[in-house]
């Protein structure tokens, strides 16, 4: 196809030569992997896609399929828009990205249970010890302690770009409670279900495995002596932001959702209360911060815990998925000494690649961020969500200033990296009625148990939909794409 | 199953029930009253004050006058009224989410399509002219989600569950519109060729319950006192009939617990529908009031002794 301009979906569609488009080339031309399902689309007018567009919002929202907003007076049920133009990502290049986030959850692995043993990396002079006990989420009470199946994140989401040189990187390793995957399923639901005539026509591979693989990961963790171990997720409860998620997979394995006030602890085994009394629990997926899970040990106003949950724990009587305590490796700062972590436990180089990291508690560091903040991205090392991060080419002078105030004032906190390109993707733009191009990330889901890991052969492509925005979260207005993994 | 959970389901089964009894309350009543045989169950106050009563025992004085669309508000979309249609779904979709692993995909997507329905409603379009429209598709919409529950369950604990809630609020409902009526044809009572027996509520109560049509077909004529009471109380092949409530509520708590010792759930339930089975229409019509007064008290006695039983530990 010479020139997709002609067609009237794609009038407005401009590619930036300063970002990698994964549909087009620089010359216009539609890149072979997206040749079929670029064909089939053109055969759709905009009144088609417009109609596809609110049917799908609406399935979202019918369905439930929603996360909550707290607003000043209510809180807000909304949908996380759904785009209908899905990526495709090659058997080759697949290959390359899960064995990297394979390689990653295994290194962090090893990491977590040598922090919280021999110190061993520190020991060596790897890591510097004062960036582990400055680390918020740094675990005291999880020294020592063995973990059952020795496993720490169990579940990880590795949140990767695809830089302008068309090479993947990642962002960050999500290790405390990963979430999204619920949206991998959906969207593949509502993709096939709206647009059944493309997605035939790609082999690609199912997502809806991934609750049997976590369950079996989950029972791969069970307690000493248990035969048939008693799984459950834990959730806040139903106005946390993330319970639909919560009930999808307890529904789609089959198990109990269980509340903090479900539980209780006697002997240190917990139980649950069923209807018939109580029922000893033995794998908890808990979805409750670290900080939240047994008020006697942690923050003692937690209503959402289980008071005891972590002598019984400790006791090794039930096993916490993940582990308490992993956040210290999921810190930003962390992140980059990932390259020397993988090396150093598995001998390996690392598979993906880490985008370059100034640390602001090195004064050399420091200074260069400091007189270079308008070609950086400044994050907090502790926040989630894409909140507190401030990117340096928006701002004005003034706001330079208040950041660099903010980063002098507790340097631990911050850490720079150079402003990356997010590749942009297709994506239906409803006040335009057409396709334009918007920045995507990609995160992947990985489970590690007992003698057994699984990376999900799909993924969620989180979608920018403000034009020029970078941050994909959905707390920060951003959409997902159905995301397809090709087996050749 | 998790008591919480199960208690979830229990309110969730009750809400469902009071939302459909309380729209069609104010559909058939509000509509009936416009061609009523006499002055007084014409009279838009009187239809007003009686729908005021059943959906939340309010009493107003005869003198006293309420405002049509306030009360139209009131008890179908105000927010802050917890009897409201509104609320009540608003709680039954709750109950829902906090069971949400337990009940299929298709049952709650339809819940929470017509919650969204009600929560939507244009409040001016309903006070002036949506009235039918709006309670017409909640009667219609609640059976289809009662078809979701048969069809689409597992008939196990959740099941069962379920129709224990929406069992034991029918038969706390239509006892209550029981009641309201029989107090409506009490007071309409005085006009000429209109008496008591065969007074033009008993129409309305049927209709109330769905079952005008079928009660004709039962009886072949026109429903009188008797011929209603002895319908909608005690004939257990009409489906919202006390005594049908009852052996639904006995068949499903069976699915829950073997237990038969005097302290449990099922043993009060066995005897309760034994005294229905065995009771006669001249004994209801003897003594009205306490037998209404009775029959609340019973089916509240069920309630909290599945609440003692299944969901207090």
């Amino acid at each position: 196809m010479s020139d997709y301009k002609k067609l009237p979906i794609f009038s407005s569609y401009e590619v930036n030569p300063k970002f990698y488009d994964e549909i087009f080339t620089q010359n216009k031309e539609v890149r072979s992997i997206y040749e079929t399902l670029f064909n089939l689309f053109n055969e759709y007018q905009i009144d088609d896609f417009q109609l596809l567009n609110e049917k799908a919002k609406a399935s979202f929202l019918n369905q439930g399929i929603t996360f909550q907003v707290y607003g000043q007076k209510e809180v807000k049920e909304q949908v996380f828009p759904f785009d209908l133009f899905p990526r495709i990502i090659s058997a080759k290049e697949w290959s390359h990205i899960e064995s990297g986030a394979l390689q990653r959850s295994k290194a962090l692995n090893l990491f977590l249970k040598d922090l919280y043993s021999k110190k061993q990396i520190i020991k060596d002079g790897i890591v510097p010890l004062d960036m582990i006990v400055s680390s918020e989420n740094y675990l005291e009470q999880m020294n020592g302690l063995k973990v059952p199946g020795g496993i720490y994140n169990h579940i990880s989401g590795t949140d990767l770009i695809k830089h302008s040189d068309g090479e993947y990187y990642v962002l960050e390793d999500n290790i405390r409670c990963p979430s999204g995957v619920s949206y991998v399923v959906s969207n593949r639901a509502s993709l096939k279900r709206n647009l059944f005539g493309a997605f035939n026509h790609y082999p690609a591979y199912a997502v809806d495995n991934y609750a049997e693989n976590l369950l079996a990961m989950m029972q791969s963790v069970k307690p000493l002596g248990v035969d048939n171990p008693t799984c459950v997720v834990i959730t806040p409860g139903i106005y946390n932001s993330a319970y639909y998620e919560h009930s999808y997979l307890a529904k789609a394995m089959g198990i109990e959702l269980v509340e903090g006030r479900d539980l209780f602890i006697e002997k240190d085994f917990v139980y649950m209360k069923t209807i018939y009394g109580p029922q000893k629990v033995d794998v908890i997926y808990r979805r409750i911060d670290d900080a939240f899970i047994d008020p006697l040990v942690f923050n003692p106003d937690s209503l959402l815990g289980v008071p005891g949950l972590f002598k019984a724990y400790k006791k090794g009587n039930v096993c916490l998925v993940n582990a308490p305590g992993t956040g210290v490796a999921d810190d930003k700062a962390i992140y980059t000494f990932m390259p020397k972590i993988i090396k150093y436990y598995l001998d390996e180089d690392p598979i993906l690649n880490n985008v370059h990291t100034y640390h602001c508690n090195n004064p050399k560091e420091l200074e260069y961020v400091l007189n270079n903040i308008d070609k950086l991205v400044i994050k907090p090392v502790d926040e989630s969500g894409g909140y507190g991060i401030s990117i340096g080419s928006k701002l004005t002078k003034e706001e330079i200033e208040a950041v660099k105030k903010v980063i002098k004032a507790s340097p631990r906190k911050y850490i720079a990296q150079p402003i990356m390109s997010l590749s942009t993707h297709a994506t239906y733009i409803d006040e335009v009625e057409a396709f334009e191009p918007r920045h995507v990330d990609l995160r992947t889901f990985t489970l590690l148990g007992k003698n057994t890991e699984f990376v999900l052969k799909g993924g969620l492509t989180r979608v920018a939909l403000k034009r020029g925005n970078l941050i994909v979260n959905s707390s920060q207005g951003g959409g997902s794409k159905d995301t397809w993994v090709l087996k050749k | 199953m998790l008591a919480r959970v199960a208690n979830n389901l229990f309110w969730m089964g009750r809400y469902l029930e009071r939302t459909e009894h309380i729209a069609r309350f104010i559909n058939v009543n509000y509509f009936s009253s416009l061609d009523a045989p006499n002055e007084i169950s014409q009279s838009r106050q009187f239809v007003l004050k009686s729908i005021l009563y059943m959906v939340n025992d309010t009493v107003i004085e005869n003198d006293e006058e309420v405002d049509e669309k306030k009360v139209l508000f009131d008890v179908a979309l105000n927010p802050e009224n917890e009897f409201s249609i509104l609320s009540c779904f608003k709680y039954a979709r709750e109950n829902a989410s906090s069971a949400r692993d337990l009940i299929s995909i298709e049952l709650y997507e339809s819940i929470n399509q017509l919650y969204y329905y009600i929560k939507n409603y244009n409040v001016d379009l309903f006070v002036n002219k949506g009235l039918d429209d709006f309670t017409a598709t909640i009667t219609k919409e609640t059976a289809s989600l009662r078809g979701k529950i048969n069809e689409t369950l597992i008939l196990d604990e959740t099941y069962a569950i379920l129709t224990l809630g929406i069992h034991l609020e029918r038969a706390n409902q239509v006892i209550r519109i029981i009641n309201t009526k029989y107090i409506d044809a009490k007071s309409s009572e005085s006009e000429i060729s209109d008496n008591f027996n065969n007074s033009y509520e008993w129409t309305t109560l049927l209709k109330c319950i769905q079952s005008f049509d079928m009660m004709k077909r039962f009886y072949k004529k026109a429903p009188v006192s008797a011929d209603t009471l002895a319908f909608s109380v005690l004939n257990p092949s009409c489906p919202r009939s006390i005594m049908n409530c009852l052996n639904t509520t006995q068949k499903n708590i069976k699915i829950l617990s073997d237990r038969i010792d005097p302290n449990s759930t099922s043993y009060l339930i066995s005897k309760t529908t034994c005294e229905y089975k065995y009771m006669s229409i001249n004994e209801i019509e003897g003594n009205f009031s306490d037998f209404i007064e009775d029959t609340i008290t019973k089916v509240t006695s069920i309630c909290e002794s599945i609440e003692k039983e299944f969901f207090d530990y």
